[in-house]
């Protein structure tokens, strides 16, 4: 018993009254102003949909997971999303083992909260067939370590692993269409979640000397803190849901200054998660392209592998050597997944003289195909909104000797070859659906629509 | 275990040792008498480590390993700061960060008698001197030293504390005074109480000041002297530009 309570971190009167004292010079101990909050770093794994963010010294993990299984009974047509928290023992000395604590139980609440009544996640989307079957998500909190503000910093881990999360596409099939299919990842490419905008929890301390107010507390703050508030917004300005549980009373005008710093600081996250997560897809699809080059390479005829190691030399000397093997090994990527519309892309490329190298080396069908069908549109979509090609692609066209050219060309072709094939499932591609086009009427049209559909999907 | 070492004792001495490392064989050293401190065992005629750390030496006999690490392990003679948990007839229960509660006897303090005995809260931060420390026994601590002095004992007001390494610690009450409170103590003015069980008090006059010094110690473990320098310059600066 007395070892038990030699374990548990104490406060100290000094600590309390030295905590109060330098706030009220607008100083907290870390050297941070009242209004500051810590940095913070997010970092995925090479699992989709899991995500560890640091706030300062608090650490925080999710996982998200998904499963089919019947919807409730009084909303057939969605799907559900569910939170569970732990809090593990090694995070902080009053941490138990075992039954959820009152803390853990509000903390996977508030965040719940954020999600669902904003709407923020679409759960109409992961409805598969209406009243038997659809897609339960279910997003893990585990908390590492305890340095304050548990809240936020579950909050953005939560975000940006459903961000990057990956549920398998699946489709209806048997013999009257009610059996459901869910085909395996080297099959279909997965599906990202849907998800409309990103509530972000902004959580305040208040002292007791009457207006003292600070953002993102510590553990020290919090172990001193009179009461807490948090409100959770996106960067549009919307609350979503504020949480105020006990604790001091706060004046009015109070509230309304905090949510106006909140809505600040809900934007400058917003954009620091959006960029991890674009960084993150980006990579992701660079481990996607460098599978193929080494095994497609065989297969290509002579005058096409020559042309690539030429085009690999002079590209690189234009300057963007990074792009130039991604250029490269993208567009072989992308001749690999689809045998039938080669001999048509190769035409159409050979008929656009722009950069004849990247052209050329669409050579005989490989042999390897892990697509069987259709192609990764989200794939395209996400490698090409990370880089940014967001630039109409005449500016390109025009400007013949810049690197952007050969990135665009290989592109054309492959939304072609979606053109000429029908089997891809998802919504997006009825954009695809155009016809056959040369490929200087695919570029401006289409890009736009293309772009517009990769933003608002991925956003 | 019985390895023959085979380089001479002292090439172990301010070296990395880890469990197992035998680092002293008494075969060749008759007639001589050794004190062996904390982390090292006896088995017959080899002396081998028990905790890693680095193997220090001080003349003429005394061989010890020394680690850092966030726990503390009460020893006699170490000079401590406690948290007063609770206050019993006999003796005050203080935390000092070990693995149980320490008894502060209530007439441990200079000129204590039954009639002035002192009122402490709970949290109350006291500067203490560890008496007895047995294992499996609660330690024993005393307001005075030795020789029943107060000696800036006792408790401490205001300030600010915060938990370091054991290791920091002894870097901080080293002598030659450690190049972070040596850069400091030139700019700034200030008062530390350091504990040998991971605990540092600082004390200021302004809440900047504290906040200064409090961050440049709690970054100056890993770094060395002239990176401490380096630090502390850096923080000072920002200091003075803010105000």
């Amino acid at each position: 018993m007395e070892t038990r309570l030699a374990n548990i971190w104490r406060l100290t009167v000094n600590e309390k009254k030295f905590i109060e004292t330098a706030l009220q010079s607008d100083l907290r101990i870390d050297g941070r102003r009242p209004f500051d909050f810590r940095n913070i770093s997010i970092k995925f794994s090479r699992e989709e949909g899991s995500a560890e963010v640091q706030l300062g010294q608090t650490h925080v993990m999710a996982f998200v997971t998904a499963q089919l299984t019947q919807p409730y009974k009084d909303r057939p047509n969605e799907g559900t999303l569910s939170m569970f928290t732990e809090f593990s023992p090694m995070a902080d000395p009053s941490f138990e083992p075992g039954r959820p604590s009152e803390a853990a139980v509000e903390l996977g609440r508030v965040i719940d909260r954020g999600l669902r009544e904003s709407r923020a996640v679409d759960t109409e989307s992961l409805c598969v067939l209406s009243g038997k079957s659809v897609w339960a998500v279910r997003v893990d909190l585990h908390i590492l370590d305890n340095g304050g503000n548990l809240v936020d910093a579950a909050n953005i881990a939560a975000l940006a692993a459903l961000l990057t999360f990956r549920r398998p596409e699946c489709s209806l099939g048997g013999e009257d269409g009610q059996q459901v299919i869910v085909h395996p990842p080297e099959v279909r490419e997965p599906l990202p979640l849907i998800i409309h905008h990103l509530p972000i929890a902004v959580t305040f301390a208040f002292f007791s000397n009457e207006s003292t107010v600070v953002v993102d507390p510590t553990h020290y703050e919090e172990a001193v803190m009179g009461g807490r508030m948090t409100a959770t917004l996106n960067a549009n300005n919307d609350i979503c849901a504020i949480q105020k549980a006990g604790g001091e009373g706060v004046l009015q005008s109070v509230i309304m200054q905090c949510l106006r710093i909140a809505g600040q600081k809900a934007y400058d996250i917003t954009t620091k998660i959006k960029n991890a997560v674009e960084s993150y897809n980006t990579e992701r699809a660079l481990r996607k392209i460098k599978r193929h080059p080494s095994s497609v390479a065989l297969d290509i005829s002579g005058a096409g592998v020559n042309k690539e190691k030429n085009q690999n030399k002079p590209v690189p000397q234009k300057g963007d050597s990074e792009r130039s093997n991604l250029t490269s090994e993208k567009s072989v990527a992308d001749q690999s997944m689809d045998i039938e519309g080669e001999a048509k892309s190769s035409e159409q490329q050979q008929t656009n003289k722009i950069d004849g190298d990247a052209k050329n080396f669409i050579g005989g069908p490989s042999s390897w195909d892990p697509y069987s069908a259709g192609v990764n549109s989200d794939f395209l979509k996400a490698s090409l909104a990370s880089r940014g090609i967001k630039m109409p692609r005449r500016k390109e066209q025009d400007s013949r000797g810049e690197n952007m050219t050969g990135e665009a060309k290989p592109v054309e072709p492959s939304e072609d070859i979606n053109v000429s094939s029908s089997n891809i499932e998802a919504s997006e591609t009825v954009l695809w659906t155009n016809g056959e086009k040369t490929l200087k009427d695919a570029v401006k049209p289409k890009n736009k629509r293309k772009m517009k559909s990769s933003s608002t999907s991925e956003r | 275990m019985e390895n023959k070492p085979t380089s001479s004792p002292t090439s172990f001495v301010d070296q990395s040792v880890v469990p197992g490392d035998v680092v002293l064989d008494l075969s060749n050293m008759t007639n001589q008498t050794l004190k062996l401190g904390g982390g090292l065992r006896q088995d017959c005629d080899a002396i081998s480590v028990m905790k890693a750390g680095k193997l220090r030496f001080s003349n003429p006999n005394k061989y010890w390993v020394e680690s850092s690490q966030k726990r503390y392990v009460p020893r006699a003679g170490d000079s401590v700061l406690g948290i007063v948990v609770d206050s019993k007839a006999d003796n005050f229960l203080v935390d000092i960060k070990g693995p149980g509660l320490a008894f502060l006897p209530v007439l441990a303090f200079e000129g204590g008698t039954r009639r002035n005995i002192p009122k402490f809260e709970i949290g109350t931060l006291l500067y203490v001197r560890v008496v007895k420390a047995n294992p499996g026994m609660n330690p024993e601590l005393s307001c005075t030293d030795a020789s029943g002095k107060a000696a800036e004992f006792g408790l401490l007001k205001d300030g600010y504390m915060f938990e370091s390494s054991t290791g920091l610690s002894r870097m901080l009450l080293s002598s030659p005074t450690c190049p972070v409170l040596d850069a400091l103590g030139k700019k700034l003015s200030f008062e530390t109480a350091v504990g040998l069980n991971g605990r540092v008090w600082v004390n200021a006059s302004s809440p900047s000041t504290v906040i200064v010094v409090a961050n440049a110690i709690m970054n100056s473990e890993s770094l060395s002297g002239v990176q401490q320098r380096i630090m502390v310059e850096k923080l000072i600066q920002n200091l003075k530009l803010s105000t």
